[in-house]
């Protein structure tokens, strides 16, 4: 697994024409790190990874993956690419199987049989709970167990840069502490992780570096250390969760 | 049984699976781009004038014909979705706004073949040996029997491409989650155009199949074709296949039978009682989960 910078610079999205949620926003994710996005609800998280991955056009600003400006890419481009997403609302294919769900996260090299067959394999390796019911409608699966399917849907192209929204929301602690670990994993065997969490205190856990978000505009960013030795940093964390980051 | 009604239900299967080809473009169309396409019996009604000219100018059987004239459909269903339906996808409310442009190519549609074709009616000259088959004491003419089978296959084909295929796997999903789609990296527009290509290529096969099996067609009667579809799809579920062929054959049963007791008025009357039942008991359709949401 090999990942690549990606990142975004004075960006600004807007819905419908006029509401503008991102305003001249900047948010970078490097190789091997886990880079969170946190802040309050509507701050407009799940719009950065949006953007990131082409579901939404920016009006101004210009986004970057390793030295390529992939700003005009549509999203099937970026997936090319070696973008990969799990989006914040359940993204499986209700009826169809567990396999075809990961046959269908191939579909950017769908021609190339063998890649697709080792790309299969491997995640059924990664994910022995899929690999027990290649069959089985998506829908027939537990919440955890779709968010499984999910990741590994997105797993299967071997991504360069994996955006994650919200992976651990309305899932059991159990299975969050597995996704957190799989996701550190994933960064340290060399991938680029954006992970957008409400759970500030699991996130500051795993992340490298944390970006703070407010009404669509950066608010702080700095490394894990930096959050933990700033004061000022904790106290911004703490105003809108009732918690601090334990140092 | 009673002649009259045996009669009655052959003939309703055989135009119910022609009600469930034309039921199943649509809906694989609303399905994939959330397009209510009014203007598709305009389509089938120009797909019977296809084969007609097809006859007439170059001498062309409707059944060589028939796979022409899906492709020429297929094509300007393709061309038709960039030029028209992508811009759809830009307005604050897509489906209302379908709505309203299709139902505008309907009738520019209608009025064009009228320029063109003029509005006598036309029928389709050929000939099958032998005209008719006799089970019992039923009588079914070869041409329904043949469409019949031509739409056997053309389902058959259809099934499995979208349940066998990694496209057509696609294509449902689109269905299931649209978002949900492009994040596996299918490229969701020329799958659009795609799939209006292939619900018009369908809706001009439906018209050859229609000039086959009825004595005659004109401009006019594309709207009643488009009704037809419309019940279908709600009595079978919004965008579900399956339902549609379900729907259609209902609906085809539910008409000719009531046609053998009453006039074609009430049998119409009939179909829409009911599709306002099924509304009733079911807002989703048969088949329909959520698929109006
Ligand atoms: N499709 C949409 N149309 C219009 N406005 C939207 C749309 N999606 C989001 N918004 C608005 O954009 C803003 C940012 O939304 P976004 O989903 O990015 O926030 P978020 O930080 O991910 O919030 P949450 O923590 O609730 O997931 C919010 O004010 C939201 O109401
Ligand atoms: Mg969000």
């Amino acid at each position: 697994m090999e990942g690549l910078k990606l990142s975004m610079e004075g960006i600004e999205v807007a819905y419908n024409s006029d509401i503008v949620v991102l305003n001249d926003v900047a948010v970078t994710g490097r190789p091997g790190e886990v880079t969170g996005i946190i802040g309050p609800n509507g701050a407009g998280k799940s719009t950065v990874l949006k953007t990131f991955f082409g579901l939404l056009r920016p009006r101004k600003g210009s986004i970057t993956l390793g030295d390529q400006d992939i700003t005009r890419q549509k999203a099937f481009q970026r997936a090319l690419e070696g973008i990969a997403f799990v989006p914040q609302h359940r993204s499986v294919f209700a009826d169809l199987s567990v396999r075809d769900n990961l046959l269908l996260g191939c579909w950017p090299f769908r021609r190339d049989k063998k890649r697709v067959a080792r790309a299969i394999e491997s995640v059924f390796d990664e994910f022995p709970v899929l690999a027990e019911r290649p069959n089985a409608a998506a829908s027939s699966l537990s919440g955890g167990q779709q968010r499984f399917l999910e990741i590994a849907r997105a797993l299967v192209i071997d991504p360069k840069v994996i955006l994650l929204d919200e992976p651990t929301a309305m899932i059991a602690p159990k299975i969050s502490k597995e996704i957190y670990a799989l996701t550190r994993s994933l960064a340290d065997r060399g991938a680029t992780i954006l992970l957008v969490d409400q759970n500030v205190r699991s996130c500051a856990e795993i992340a490298d570096r944390l970006y703070i978000l407010e009404l669509g505009r950066n608010k702080a960013e700095g490394t894990r250390e930096d959050f933990a030795s700033d004061d000022k940093l904790r106290e911004m964390v703490s105003e809108w969760m009732n918690y601090k980051i334990d140092a | 049984m009673n002649e009259l009604l045996l009669q009655g239900l052959v003939n309703g299967i055989i135009l119910g699976t022609i009600y469930a080809l034309i039921g199943l473009s649509l809906n694989v169309i609303f399905g994939v781009l959330r397009v209510v396409n009014f203007a598709h019996g305009e389509f089938i009604i120009l797909g019977a004038y296809g084969a007609y000219f097809a006859q007439k100018l170059l001498g062309l059987s409707p059944f060589l014909a028939m796979p022409l004239i899906f492709l020429a459909f297929a094509a300007m269903g393709y061309g038709l979705y960039f030029v028209l339906i992508k811009r759809l996808a830009k307005s604050d409310d897509p489906e209302h706004a379908s709505l309203l442009v299709m139902f505008g190519v309907a009738i520019a549609l209608g009025a064009l073949m009228l320029i063109f074709f003029e509005a006598d009616s036309r029928s389709l000259s050929y000939t099958l040996d032998p005209p008719f088959f006799m089970f019992g004491s039923v009588i079914v003419p070869t041409a329904k029997l043949v469409a019949l089978g031509i739409i056997v296959v053309i389902t058959a084909v259809l099934a499995f491409f979208l349940y066998r295929t990694l496209p057509g796997k696609a294509l449902r999903a689109i269905i299931m989650n649209r978002d949900a789609v492009q994040i596996v990296g299918v490229n969701l527009e020329r799958m659009s155009a795609l799939t209006f290509g292939l619900g018009l290529g369908l809706a001009g096969i439906t018209g050859v199949l229609v000039a086959l099996i009825f004595p005659a067609f004109s401009p006019f009667i594309g709207q009643d074709y488009t009704l037809i579809g419309f019940i279908v799809i709600v009595l079978g579920g919004l965008g579900h296949p399956v339902g549609a062929v379900v729907g259609g054959i209902i609906f085809g049963l539910t008409e000719q039978t009531a046609l053998v007791y009453t006039s074609g008025t009430t049998a119409t009357l009939l179909g829409f009682l009911l599709l306002i039942g099924v509304i009733l008991v079911r807002p989703t359709g048969l088949f329909g989960r959520e698929a109006l949401k």
